[in-house]
Order: C-alpha cells, then sequence, then structure tokens
C-alpha cells in the first residue's frame, strides 16, 4: 500500500493542487438551502442569495465547529444553527446572538472561497490563503464560444481523481474497451504515440491517424486543469464532424472523485437543435454505457495498483502527466516552506 | 435533475426533464435513418420525414422547413 505519511508530495496531489479552480457540482446542487459538499481535503457549505449570487465558505463554524451548513443562509451570511453564531461570506463572524460585544464579533474566523458558475457546474477556487480576487475562470473554447452547443454529464466514481485523468491521457483503452460502442469501432488497434507541447499543456496523440477512433488527448492548465479529447460520431449522428469532450475532475476524498464531462458539438441552427434533440432522447444514454465502462474498470482496480504497473509505449502520456503533476506539487510545497520561513 | 443521493451520484439522464414520448421516439428513429442514409439537407430531411413520418404535430402532419425549424427549436430548448 501506498505511504502517504511519508510522502508530502503525495498528500498534496491527494486533496488536489492549490489555488487551482475546480468544478465541484452541477449548479441544480445549490437551491435555496445551504448544501455541505466535501472536497478538496476539507467540507465546504455553498450556498444562494435570493438572487442567485452563491457564496462558499468552510462547513465549520468558527465557535465549536458546527457544520454552518446544518445553519441559516439570511442573504450574504449564514446564522450558525448551534448557537446562532453569523459568518458572512467573507468569513468575518458578523453577530454572536449569545455574547453581544464579543472578541468574535468582526473577526474573519472562517475560510472563504471565491465561486462561479459557468457551463451548468459551480467553480470553485481553491487557494491556499484567503485571497480578494481568484484569477479569472479561463475555459476551452468549446464551453465558452458560439459556435459549440454543449451538455454537462456529472458523475461521482469510486477511484482517485487521478486514475480518473490516467484513464482520459489513454487513448488507446477506446479501442479495446470501447469496441462494442457506438462510436469507437473503428481504427487500428495498435499505434505510435507523441507528446506535443502546448502554450497551456501537451497533447498526446496517435501517429497516422486522426479522426477515426479516441486518437488524442489534450491536458492543460488554465488556472483550472482540463482535458480536451475528440470522438468522431457514426454517420447517424449527423452533421458536424467528431463530437468533443471537455473533463475535469474533482478529488471528494481519496478513493472518490466528482467527475465532469461536458460533450460538445460544433453547429448551428437546426442542425444544432436536432443534436440537442437526439442528445436527450438517446445519445445521452449511449455517452452513459460508454462512461459505464470506464467507471466500472477504474472501480475494480486496487486503489495502490498504480504502485505495480509495466508501462508501454501508450503510456507514455500518462508518465508525462504524472510528471508534472509531481513537479507542481513540489513547487507548491517549496511555497509553502518560504511563506512558513517567513512567518518564522 | 433527480435529487441528489446519499451515496454517490450515477444519474444516467440529466439532459431530459421527463421521459421522452413515443412521438418523439419516432422522430429520432427517422432522424437517424435519414441522417445514416447521409441526408444532411434541411429540405432533404423534411422530404424524408414527409415520406417516413411521423407526421408533423403542427400543421395536420405535414412537414415544411419552417415548422421542422420551430418544431426541433421547442424539442430542443
Ligand atoms: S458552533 Fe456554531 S454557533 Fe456555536
Ligand atoms: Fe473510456
Amino acid at each position: 500500500m501506498r505511504t502517504i505519511a511519508n510522502d508530502p508530495v503525495e498528500a498534496v496531489l491527494a486533496v488536489g493542487l492549490k489555488d487551482l479552480w475546480y468544478p465541484i457540482c452541477p449548479s441544480e446542487f445549490v437551491a435555496e438551502r445551504p448544501v455541505s459538499l466535501r472536497r478538496l481535503g476539507r467540507k465546504f457549505v455553498i450556498w444562494r442569495e435570493t438572487s442567485g449570487k452563491l457564496h462558499a465558505l468552510e462547513d465549520h463554524c468558527p465557535h465549536r465547529g458546527a457544520p454552518l451548513s446544518m445553519g441559516m443562509a439570511l442573504g450574504d451570511r449564514i446564522a450558525c444553527g448551534y448557537h446562532g453564531v453569523q459568518v458572512r461570506f467573507d468569513g468575518v463572524v458578523t453577530s454572536v446572538p449569545g455574547s453581544p460585544g464579543c472578541k468574535l464579533e468582526g473577526a474573519k474566523a472562517t475560510r472563504s472561497f471565491h465561486v462561479q458558475e459557468a457551463c451548468g457546474a459551480i467553480f470553485l477556487y481553491n487557494s491556499s490563503v484567503d485571497v480578494d480576487q481568484p484569477p479569472p475562470l479561463r475555459l476551452p473554447e468549446e464551453l465558452t464560444s458560439d459556435e459549440f452547443s454543449n451538455f454537462l454529464c456529472y458523475a461521482e466514481w469510486k477511484g482517485g481523481y487521478r486514475y480518473v485523468t490516467d484513464n482520459v491521457m489513454d487513448p488507446m483503452h477506446g479501442t479495446f474497451l470501447h469496441k462494442q460502442s457506438h462510436s469507437m469501432a473503428e481504427g487500428d488497434n495498435t499505434a505510435t504515440f507523441r507528446v506535443r507541447e502546448t502554450d497551456i499543456g501537451f497533447v498526446f496523440e496517435k501517429e497516422g491517424q486522426r479522426d477515426v477512433n479516441f486518437d488524442w488527448t489534450e491536458w492543460a492548465d488554465t488556472d483550472l486543469h482540463w482535458m480536451r479529447l475528440a470522438i468522431p460520431y457514426p454517420k447517424t449522428g449527423g452533421p458536424g464532424g467528431s463530437f468533443f469532450i471537455i473533463g475535469s475532475y474533482t478529488p471528494i476524498s481519496e478513493n472518490v472523485s466528482a467527475v465532469f464531462f461536458w460533450r460538445c458539438r460544433k453547429l448551428s441552427g437546426w442542425q444544432r437543435d436536432t443534436w440537442r434533440f437526439l442528445y436527450r432522447n438517446r445519445l445521452e444514454a449511449r455517452h452513459w454505457a460508454v462512461l459505464e465502462q470506464d467507471r466500472v474498470v477504474l472501480e475494480v482496480m486496487e486503489p495502490d495498483a498504480n504502485q505495480r504497473e509495466m508501462l508501454y509505449q501508450h503510456d507514455m502520456g500518462i508518465v508525462r502527466w504524472r510528471r508534472h503533476m509531481r513537479n507542481l506539487a513540489k513547487e507548491q510545497l517549496a511555497k509553502e516552506e518560504a511563506t512558513e520561513q517567513v512567518k518564522a | 435533475m433527480n435529487e441528489i443521493k446519499q451515496d454517490i451520484y450515477l444519474n444516467p439522464h440529466q439532459a431530459r426533464r421527463r421521459p421522452p414520448t413515443q412521438y418523439e421516439d419516432l422522430l429520432g428513429d427517422s432522424i437517424e435513418r435519414a441522417f445514416g442514409a447521409g441526408i444532411h439537407d434541411l429540405s432533404e430531411l423534411v422530404a424524408y420525414l414527409n415520406r417516413t413520418g411521423p407526421g408533423c404535430p403542427l400543421n395536420e402532419g405535414i412537414w415544411t422547413e419552417t415548422l421542422y425549424q420551430e418544431e426541433i427549436a421547442r424539442l430542443a430548448a
């Protein structure tokens, strides 16, 4: 088994790197009542003002630690259900009803987090310390351009989020695991891969085969880690060429992940509407069946399967990505150490 | 969307708000068959639907390009 306690890099990666945006749940998960979500190594309480404006705090009352999510939302603040202490969206305690005027009033006593909504999901900036202004949320064009249409598919899988990335960083599994699927029956089952660097990450792609099967995958960092890939639709999918998948994965706990896949297509007018109709009516179910094949494999793998591997050329992308993540984790640790020293 | 499950969230239908009607299933079948036959133009698609059904619900069964666009926009919304 992995010995996390002895490996600080592993400990950093297990809960997700800091100072990044992460999708944390579909928009619909948060309605009028405060919602508690375990993500990224802590619990968050998320709630909305009546205007729909979102707020997020650590789900921990500064008084005695009851979950704030058990309390009541009062616009931009939450009143804890245990003793009524009120905490504002910025983490400042605005009222201590049981002991008015006490020192806790006016103190910044709870971690606060920036949240933003886009493409059917709520994104949270996982800052290492509270910040006034997070970097902008930068999403790929498949999710922001009017030329594309998209649907979010959200699922929770019993596997670490890095297993989910490994799976997406491994295009060759499409040819085998998804052989029977509606869109991945074609193409060679041997291939040579190469890594191509981009400004924001890298592309892992087959040499000499494009738009036939799941032939390439991209990893990108825009203060949000996301992945992109394209899979050709069969003829019955109509005009519009390959459909794109944008993926982003967030740790819930060590062996459970929040998995976000946006299915996107470059279409307009009646063709876009027809795809959206077909997606609802039948394609979503077919896509789901393909994704279930991935989930099942992932969930039956032992949590320490990645400690006993014999990788070959098709796994180059995984190796490249893991090395990159370890480097980012080391940078984060160095930064934390530097701040500690300044404080000391 | 369904209620949040206590355990983990696995909901195969997140895009639809209700089960499809029989008419929608038939329309989906027809459109897929048309696409499969290489029909990509709106006019050809409309002609195909008028040949194979289902009929247009807006106009005593007859599809026109305008009515198809109207109806599919409604179904896509
Ligand atoms: S624990 Fe929240 S008010 Fe006491
Ligand atoms: Fe897969």
